[in-house]
C-alpha cells in the first residue's frame, strides 16, 4: 500500500457508480433549480405587490420556507404526505408516490423561497430614475420588466443567485435518506462495504468540487458577458447581501439578509466558491 | 376650456395640486402652453420645478386640478397616460440611459417596443437623431464609456426618436461638469428652432435669454411671475424673482 490514505484501485473500481450518483445529484439539482425558479417570480411578484393580503401571504411562504431546515421538509413531504389518504388516492400521488418527485417538490419549495427575496433584491436594486425613463418613452409596464428592468436585475442579483446555487447545489447531499442514491449515498454504500472512508468519500467530494467549480465558471462568463458594458469588467454595483448566512445556520433570520454587509456576503461567497 | 384655445394649445395646466402627505408641493398652478412655444421654469429648489414637470407626464400623479396635454386629459385611465407619454418626450438631470444598452440601443429601444418598428427602421431613426446631436460617432459605445455631455445628448436623441411634439426637460445641464453644459445647451438650442414645444427646467440664464418665449418663476409651488425673458430679468415684478435672481447672477 502506499501511504496514501486513498486506495486508488478502489477509486478507480467505485467510478462508474459515483459517477452514476453524481448524475442523479445533477438532475435532483437541476429539476429543483428551474422548479424553484418558475415558482419563485410568481411569489415574488405577489411578495412585491401593492395588496397587503396578497403581499402577506407571500412572505408567510418566504418566512415558513427559509426558516425550515430542508431535512425537516423533506421529511415533511416524504412521510407526512403518504399519510394523506387524499393524496394517496388523487393524481398527485404519481409525484408525491415517488421519493424522486418528494425530493424535487421539498427542494424546489426551498429554493423558491430563497429566490424570492433575491429577485426581490434584485428588482429592488434597479434605479428608479431607468424605470421612469421608460415609462416616459411610452414602454408598457410590463415592457420595462421585459427589457429594462429584470435584464439590469440579473446583473445585480446574478453573485446572490450564484451563492444561492452552490450551497443548494451542495444542500442536496440530504436526499439519501429518504432512498435516492444520490453521490454521497453511493459513496456512503461504498465505505458501509469496504470500511475505508476515505476512498469513497473524498473521491465524491473530488466530484463535487468538480460539478460546484463547473458551476462556478459558468457563473464567471454569465457574468462576463452581462457586464461587457462596464469598461473594466467589474459589477457595476456591489453585489447583494446573500442568503448564504442563513444557509450556514440553518434559519431564515430575516434580519441577517437585511443587515448584512455586502462585503462580509461577498466574502462568505468567495469561500464558498472555493470550498 | 374653450375650442379655439384647444387648437392652439399644448399643454393647459388648471388648478393643478400636488401633495406628498401633508407638504404641498404645488399649491394650485395654471399654465396654458401654445404649440411650439419654449418656455423656462426656474425657481429656488423645493419650489415644484421638477414636481410640475413631472406630473405632466404623469410620473407624478396630481392630487387635484386638470392637465391636458395636446387634447389628452392626464387622468388615471392607463390608456389616456399611454397617449400622452406618447406626445411628450422627457430629458432627465441624471441621463437615465440603460447602461445595459449602447448609445444606439438606448435610442432604438422605446420606437421598437413603443411604436413597433423593425431593428432596421429603429436603427436608421436612431442613427438619424444620434448624428443630429453628434454622437452618432459614439453609437455603439455603452453609457459607461462617454463623457457626462455625451450622455445627456444621448439621451436627448433617445427621446427624439419618439418624435414627441413636446419635449420636456428636467434641470438637463446640473449634472454636468461645467465644460460640458455649452454642447449640451447648444443641441437643445438647435431644437428650440424646430417647431418642437419645450418645456425647460433649468438656471442657465444664458439659454432662457435666448430661447425662452416665457420665462416662469416658481417659489414654494406657485406660480410667482410669467414673463417675456427680457422683462423677467431685466424688470422682475416681484420681490421673491428680484431676490432670486440677484442669488443666481451674483
Amino acid at each position: 500500500m502506499s501511504g496514501l490514505p486513498i486506495d486508488l484501485a478502489l477509486a478507480y473500481d467505485s467510478m462508474p457508480a459515483l459517477l452514476r450518483g453524481l448524475m442523479t445529484t445533477i438532475l435532483i439539482t437541476v429539476v429543483s433549480l428551474v422548479c424553484g425558479l418558475m415558482l419563485a417570480f410568481p411569489l415574488c411578484f405577489a411578495r412585491m405587490s401593492e395588496r397587503p393580503w396578497l403581499a402577506r401571504a407571500a412572505e408567510t411562504f418566504v418566512v415558513f420556507f427559509r426558516g425550515t431546515p430542508v431535512l425537516i421538509l423533506l421529511y415533511l413531504v416524504y412521510y407526512g404526505f403518504g399519510q394523506i389518504k387524499m393524496l394517496r388516492e388523487g393524481p398527485l400521488w404519481l409525484l408525491f408516490g415517488s421519493a424522486f418527485g418528494c425530493a424535487i417538490v421539498a427542494f424546489s419549495l426551498n429554493h423558491a423561497a430563497y429566490m424570492v427575496e433575491v429577485l426581490r433584491g434584485s428588482l429592488l436594486a434597479v434605479p428608479a430614475g431607468l424605470v421612469e425613463a421608460s415609462e416616459a418613452l411610452g414602454i408598457s409596464r410590463r415592457k420595462v420588466f421585459l427589457w429594462v428592468r429584470m435584464p439590469l436585475a440579473i446583473r445585480y442579483g446574478l453573485k446572490a443567485y450564484q451563492n444561492e446555487v452552490v450551497s443548494f447545489t451542495k444542500g442536496t447531499a440530504i436526499v439519501s435518506v429518504v432512498t435516492i442514491t444520490d453521490l454521497t449515498a453511493v459513496a456512503n454504500g461504498i465505505f458501509e462495504q469496504t470500511y475505508d472512508p476515505f476512498t469513497p468519500i473524498l473521491s465524491a467530494a473530488a466530484l463535487y468540487w468538480a460539478f460546484i467549480n463547473a458551476i462556478r465558471l459558468v457563473f464567471r462568463f454569465w457574468g462576463a458577458y452581462l457586464n461587457r458594458h462596464n469598461e473594466d469588467g467589474v459589477a457595476e454595483t456591489t453585489s447583494l447581501p446573500t442568503s448564504t448566512l442563513e444557509r450556514m445556520t440553518g434559519a431564515g433570520f430575516t434580519t441577517m439578509t437585511t443587515t448584512a454587509d455586502p462585503a462580509t456576503s461577498a466574502s462568505t461567497g468567495t469561500g464558498k466558491e472555493a470550498a | 376650456m374653450s375650442e379655439i384655445a384647444d387648437a392652439h394649445t399644448a399643454i393647459s395646466l388648471t388648478g393643478v395640486e400636488k401633495f406628498y402627505g401633508t407638504h404641498r408641493a404645488l399649491a394650485g398652478v395654471d399654465l396654458q402652453v401654445r404649440r411650439g412655444e419654449k418656455i423656462v421654469i426656474c425657481g429656488p429648489s423645493g419650489s415644484g420645478k421638477s414636481t410640475l414637470i413631472r406630473c405632466i407626464n404623469r410620473l407624478e400623479r396630481h392630487s387635484a386640478g386638470s392637465i391636458v396635454v395636446n387634447g389628452i386629459e392626464v387622468s388615471e385611465s392607463e390608456d389616456a397616460i399611454q397617449d400622452v407619454r406618447m406626445e411628450v418626450g422627457m430629458v432627465f438631470q441624471h441621463f437615465n440611459l440603460f447602461p445595459h444598452l449602447t448609445a444606439l440601443e438606448n435610442c432604438m429601444l422605446a420606437p421598437r417596443l413603443s411604436r413597433g418598428m423593425s431593428k432596421a427602421q429603429a436603427e436608421k431613426l436612431a442613427m438619424k437623431y444620434l448624428e443630429r446631436v453628434q454622437v452618432a460617432g459614439h453609437a455603439h459605445k455603452y453609457p459607461v464609456r462617454l463623457s457626462g455631455g455625451q450622455q445627456q445628448r444621448v439621451a436627448i436623441a433617445r427621446a427624439l426618436c419618439m418624435e414627441p411634439p413636446i419635449l420636456l426637460f428636467d434641470e438637463p445641464t446640473s449634472a454636468l461638469d461645467p465644460e460640458m453644459v455649452k454642447e449640451v445647451l447648444q443641441v437643445m438650442e438647435e431644437l428650440a428652432h424646430g417647431g418642437t414645444t419645450m418645456i425647460c427646467v433649468t438656471h442657465e440664464m444664458g439659454f432662457a435669454r435666448r430661447v425662452a418665449d416665457r420665462c416662469v418663476f416658481m417659489d414654494q409651488g406657485q406660480i410667482v411671475e410669467i414673463a417675456s425673458a427680457d422683462a423677467f430679468f431685466d424688470a422682475p415684478a416681484s420681490d421673491r424673482l428680484r431676490g432670486f435672481l440677484a442669488q443666481i447672477l451674483h
